[in-house]
C-alpha cells in the first residue's frame, strides 16, 4: 500500500524538476526579449559600427617613468576639454589600462581638424593683454563675453533678466579674476540680470561654462607679449584666500625665469591695473587683472572661487606643466553610413548562419533536429538579451569584431547541439530506453559540452582580458555567447528532451529521427543473444 | 532502405592510412618552412604601424587613377587593392600605406577624397602608430601563449598529459600550414587573424582530446586487440559527429565569408582554414601520434605483439557488448 502511494507520488515529481527548468527559460526569454527590444537601440553600438573617430592616446612621461593615476585623470580632464571645444555631442574620453586615453566621437567628424586639437600637447600661456594686437578680442575680454541668448534660457535664467536687450545676446560683465587683489565677480550688470538663487550672489561662471553654445575667446600674444609658460610653474596648490574666507585661491610657484619675467610686466602693468590672460592652447581661461607688482614668482589668482571652481583652475594651470605628452597611438574614422552598412552585413550573416544552422540541425535529426534549432533560437533571444543588459549598463558595444565573435557563438552552440543529439541517438542504439537515453546519454554530452566549451571560453577570456585594440571585442562576446550556450544546454535542450523522450519521443521515433537507431539496437539485440546461445 | 548489416559494418580502416596522412602533412609542413623564408609574411598595420584607407563606392574609378592620386599626393609606397563590398558589390579600394602619423594620414585621404570627387563619408582611415603595433604583438603573443598553455594544463588536469602532448604537437602542425598558407597567398596577417586561429586552435584541440577520451573508455573494456585498433574503431564511433559538428561550425563561418564585410572576412577565412585543418589533423595526426605513443606503454606492448601490427577487426560480439 504504502508501496504505492510512493509510485504515484514520484511519477509527476520526475517531470517537474523540468517543467520548472522550462518555466524560467521561459522567463528568462521573455526577460531578455524585454531588454533587448528594438535592439537598434538597446544594443549599444562600438564606434566602427555606429561611425565616428576612435582615438587611443599613448601618454608617456620625458624622464621614461609611468604616468601615475593622477597625471592621467587630468589629461583625461584636458582631453575632455578639447573634445568639447569640437562640438561633439556624446563624445567619451576614457582611461584605459595604465597609459591611455581611449576618445571616441560618433557620427561625422572632420578628422584632420579633430586630431589637431585632441594630439596636440597642452600649451599654458600667461599674456600680457597689452600686447595683443587684435583689438576685437581685447575689447571682448575687457567688456564681456558675448553670451547667447538661447543659452542662458538654457540655464532657466532667462526668466529672471530684466530690461532685455533688443538683441539676441547678453554680455557677461568681464574682469574675470584679480590677481593678489580685490575679488571682482562675474556677474551680468546688475541692472540686467540677478541670479536667480541668490539675488545678491553673482552668476559663477562655471554654470556659463559647463555647457551650451559657449564660443571660447582665441588670443595670440603679441610681441614679447608671451610673460611665461605652463613649463616655467613649479607648483600649483589650492587654499583659502584668507583663514576665514569662504572662497578659495589657486596659488602657483614659478621658476625663477618664471618670477623674473612675471615681475617685470606686473611691475609694468599694476599702476593701469592691466591684465594677464590666461590662456591654454590657444583658448583664453581666464584674465585677471594685476593688482600688484610680484616679484618674488609667489602668484595668488583669486575670485571668490569656491573649491571646485579653484581645483578647475588649478586643473587647467597644471595642463601646461602637466609632465606627460600624449601621441596618437591609433586613429580609426569610420563613416556614419560605411559602419550601418558593415552592421547591417554583420546582422545579415548571423541570421543566415542562425537559418543555416537551424536547417542542417532540421535536415540530418528530423524532429530532434527541429527541438534543437528551437533551442538555438532560445540561444539568439537569451544572447541578444545578454547583450542589452550589458548596453544597460555601459560595459558593452558592439564592434565588428564582437559580430565575429557572436558568429562563432553560433558555431559552438551548432556544435553542442550535435553533441546532445549524437549522444542520446548512440546511446538508443547501444539498447538503452529512450527515456534512460534522455538522461545518461544528454547527461555525458553536456559534460563533453561544458569541457569543449570552457576551452572556448579559455581563449576568449585571455583574448578580452590580455590582448589589445579591437581583438577584446572578439573575445568578450565570444565568451558571451559560450556563457548563453551552457545555460541553454543545461535549463532548455536538457529538459525539453528529457520531458518529451518518455512519450512523445519514444512514441513516434520516425518523426524524431531515432527510428533507425532503435531498429539497429533491436538487431543488435537478437543477434547479441543468438551469440549468446551460440 | 534499413540495411540489416549496417551495425556490423567494417570499421574503415582510418589509421591504416596514417603513414599517408604522415607523408601529405609532413609535405604541407615542410612546404610551408620553404614558403615562409622565401615569403615573409604580410602583417598587417595594427603590428607594424602604418595607415589604411578604406575608399567606399569608388564608382568608375580604376586603380591606376587611384595610385596616380596617390603619386600626386607624394606618397610613398602605397599598396592599392580593389575591394568591392560583399554587400552591395559596389566597387571599393583598400590603400595601405606607411604613414604612422594620424593627422598626416587623415589629412591625405582628405585630399586623395577630393582628387577623385568621392564623398566624404566614403573613406575609412586607420592609422596605427609602431610603438602601439609593438604592443599589439607583443600582447597577442601572450594572449596566445597563455591560451594555450591554459588549454593544455587543463587538458593535462582533466585527462592524461600525453593527449596534451599529442593535441599539442597536432596543433604545432596546423599552426605552421596556417602561417605557410598566409605566406604564400600574402594574404594579411592581423590581430583578428590570430584571434581567430587562437579560439579554433583551442577548440580543435578539444576535438582531439574527446577522440582520445573515446579510446581510453573503449581500451579500459577490451583486451583483445591491439590499441591502435580501438583507435580506429574510436575513430570510427565519432567520426560522423566530428563531420557533424565541423560543418555545422562552419556554416556561419561560411556565410561571414561569403557576406560579411572586410573585417569579417579576415575573420572568417582564418577560422574556416583552422577549422578544416583542425578537424583533419584531430584524426589525421593527434590519434596516430597518440596510438604510437601508447603502444609503447608495456601494457599495450603486448597487445600489439600478440595482435601485430596490423588492424584486427571487432568481432560482431564486440560491437554489440557495450
Amino acid at each position: 500500500m504504502a508501496d504505492r502511494r510512493f509510485k504515484v507520488k514520484k511519477k509527476p515529481s520526475q517531470k517537474r524538476p523540468h517543467i520548472a527548468l522550462l518555466v524560467f527559460v521561459l522567463l528568462l526569454i521573455a526577460g531578455a526579449v524585454f531588454m533587448f527590444w528594438p535592439p537598434a537601440e538597446k544594443i549599444h553600438q562600438g564606434l566602427d559600427v555606429q561611425g565616428g573617430l576612435s582615438v587611443v592616446l599613448q601618454a608617456s612621461k620625458a624622464d621614461g617613468q609611468a604616468a601615475s593615476a593622477d597625471e592621467m585623470t587630468s589629461a583625461q580632464a584636458i582631453v575632455e576639454r578639447r573634445v568639447n571645444l569640437l562640438g561633439a555631442s556624446e563624445s567619451s574620453v576614457q582611461v584605459q589600462g595604465a597609459s591611455q586615453l581611449l576618445v571616441q566621437i560618433p557620427g561625422a567628424v572632420n578628422q584632420t581638424e579633430a586630431l589637431n586639437v585632441i594630439g596636440q600637447a597642452g600649451v599654458l600661456e600667461f599674456i600680457d593683454l597689452s600686447t595683443v594686437e587684435d583689438t576685437a578680442t581685447v575689447s571682448v575680454i575687457n567688456n564681456g563675453t558675448a553670451v547667447p541668448r538661447e543659452y542662458l534660457a538654457g540655464l532657466g535664467v532667462l526668466g529672471q533678466i530684466k530690461d532685455l536687450p533688443t538683441n539676441a545676446e547678453l554680455f557677461v560683465e568681464s574682469g574675470l579674476t584679480t590677481v593678489n587683489g580685490m575679488p571682482t565677480s562675474y556677474t551680468l550688470p546688475s541692472s540686467v540680470y540677478s541670479n536667480p538663487l541668490d539675488p545678491n550672489q553673482p552668476l559663477p561662471i562655471s554654470a556659463l561654462e559647463s555647457g551650451g553654445d559657449w564660443t571660447p575667446v582665441q588670443l595670440k600674444a603679441g610681441p614679447d607679449g608671451s610673460i611665461f609658460s605652463g613649463s616655467n610653474i613649479t607648483q600649483v596648490s589650492v587654499g583659502r584666500e584668507s583663514d576665514t574666507s569662504p572662497y578659495y585661491a589657486v596659488n602657483i610657484t614659478l621658476d625663477s625665469t618664471g618670477a623674473s619675467r612675471f615681475g617685470a610686466v606686473t611691475t609694468k602693468l599694476y599702476p593701469t591695473k592691466g591684465k594677464v590672460a590666461i590662456v591654454l592652447d590657444g583658448f583664453v581661461q581666464s584674465a585677471p587683472a594685476v593688482q600688484s607688482a610680484i616679484t618674488n614668482g609667489q602668484v595668488a589668482i583669486t575670485g571668490s572661487y569656491t573649491l571646485s571652481q579653484a581645483n578647475q583652475l588649478k586643473t587647467i594651470l597644471q595642463s601646461g606643466s602637466l609632465p606627460v605628452s600624449l601621441s596618437v597611438a591609433t586613429s580609426q574614422v569610420v563613416g556614419p553610413t560605411l559602419g550601418q552598412d558593415a552592421l547591417k552585413a554583420g546582422v545579415l550573416v548571423a541570421i543566415i548562419g542562425l537559418i543555416l544552422v537551424a536547417l542542417y540541425l532540421i535536415f540530418f535529426y528530423r524532429g530532434l533536429g527541429v527541438l534543437t534549432a528551437a533551442a538555438i533560437g532560445v540561444f539568439a533571444l537569451l544572447y541578444l538579451g545578454l547583450l542589452a543588459l550589458l548596453s544597460f549598463f555601459g560595459v558593452f558595444s558592439l564592434t565588428l569584431s564582437g559580430i565575429a565573435g557572436i558568429v562563432l557563438a553560433i558555431g559552438v552552440a551548432a556544435d553542442s547541439s550535435i553533441l546532445v543529439l549524437e549522444r542520446f541517438k548512440e546511446e538508443i542504439r547501444m539498447g538503452r530506453s529512450v527515456r534512460a537515453s534522455s538522461m545518461t546519454g544528454v547527461r555525458h554530452a553536456i559534460q563533453t559540452s561544458i569541457d569543449a566549451d570552457l576551452v572556448t571560453l579559455i581563449s576568449a577570456l585571455a583574448l578580452f582580458f590580455i590582448a589589445v585594440g579591437s581583438v577584446k571585442g572578439f573575445g568578450l562576446t565570444l565568451a558571451l555567447g559560450v556563457l548563453c550556450d551552457i545555460v541553454t544546454m543545461l535549463f532548455f535542450k536538457a529538459p525539453v528532451i528529457r520531458l518529451l523522450a518518455p512519450k512523445v519521443i519514444g512514441k513516434h521515433p520516425g518523426f524524431w529521427g531515432i527510428k533507425e537507431d532503435e531498429q539497429l539496437a533491436q538487431a543488435s539485440g537478437e543477434l547479441k543473444r543468438g551469440v549468446q546461445h551460440g | 532502405m534499413y540495411n540489416m548489416v549496417r551495425p556490423f559494418r567494417i570499421d574503415r580502416n582510418i589509421l591504416g592510412l596514417r603513414r599517408a596522412f604522415f607523408i601529405i602533412s609532413g609535405i604541407l609542413v615542410v612546404a610551408a618552412l620553404i614558403a615562409l623564408p622565401l615569403r615573409s609574411l604580410n602583417f598587417g598595420i595594427e603590428f607594424v604601424g602604418g595607415s589604411s584607407m578604406d575608399f567606399k563606392s569608388t564608382g568608375e574609378i580604376t586603380i591606376e587613377q587611384m595610385r596616380q592620386a596617390f603619386d600626386d599626393a607624394q606618397v610613398e609606397g602605397p599598396v592599392v587593392q580593389t575591394a568591392n563590398d560583399a554587400r552591395t558589390g559596389e566597387p571599393g579600394f583598400i590603400v595601405r600605406v606607411p604613414i604612422t602619423d594620424a593627422q598626416q594620414a587623415s589629412a591625405v585621404a582628405d585630399q586623395i577624397v577630393a582628387t577623385l570627387g568621392l564623398s566624404d563619408d566614403s573613406v575609412e582611415v586607420n592609422t596605427i602608430n609602431p610603438s602601439w603595433g609593438a604592443s599589439v604583438t607583443q600582447t597577442s603573443a601572450i594572449a596566445f601563449a597563455v591560451a594555450i598553455a591554459l588549454i593544455i594544463i587543463y587538458i593535462a588536469i582533466r585527462f592524461e598529459y600525453k593527449m596534451g602532448v599529442c593535441a599539442v604537437l597536432s596543433l604545432v602542425h596546423d599552426l605552421l600550414i596556417i602561417v605557410g598558407i598566409y605566406a604564400i597567398t600574402g594574404r594579411e596577417m592581423t590581430p583578428n587573424v590570430v584571434a581567430a586561429l587562437l579560439t579554433i586552435m583551442g577548440y580543435s584541440l578539444y576535438d582531439a582530446v574527446v577522440v582520445f577520451h573515446r579510446i581510453n573508455d573503449n581500451m579500459s573494456n577490451t583486451a583483445s586487440h591491439s590499441f591502435m585498433t580501438v583507435a580506429n574503431h574510436s575513430i570510427n564511433q565519432v567520426l560522423m559527429r566530428t563531420i557533424n559538428t565541423t560543418l555545422a561550425s562552419l556554416i556561419p563561418v561560411l556565410a561571414m565569408l561569403f557576406f560579411g564585410g572586410e573585417t569579417l572576412r579576415d575573420f572568417a577565412f582564418a577560422m574556416s582554414i583552422g577549422l578544416i585543418l583542425g578537424s583533419y589533423s584531430s584524426i589525421a595526426i593527434a590519434t596516430p601520434l597518440y596510438a604510437l605513443w601508447k603502444q609503447r606503454e608495456p601494457k599495450f606492448k603486448r597487445l600489439r605483439n600478440k595482435f601485430g601490427e596490423g588492424l584486427d577487426e571487432f568481432t560482431v560480439a564486440e560491437q554489440l557488448g557495450e
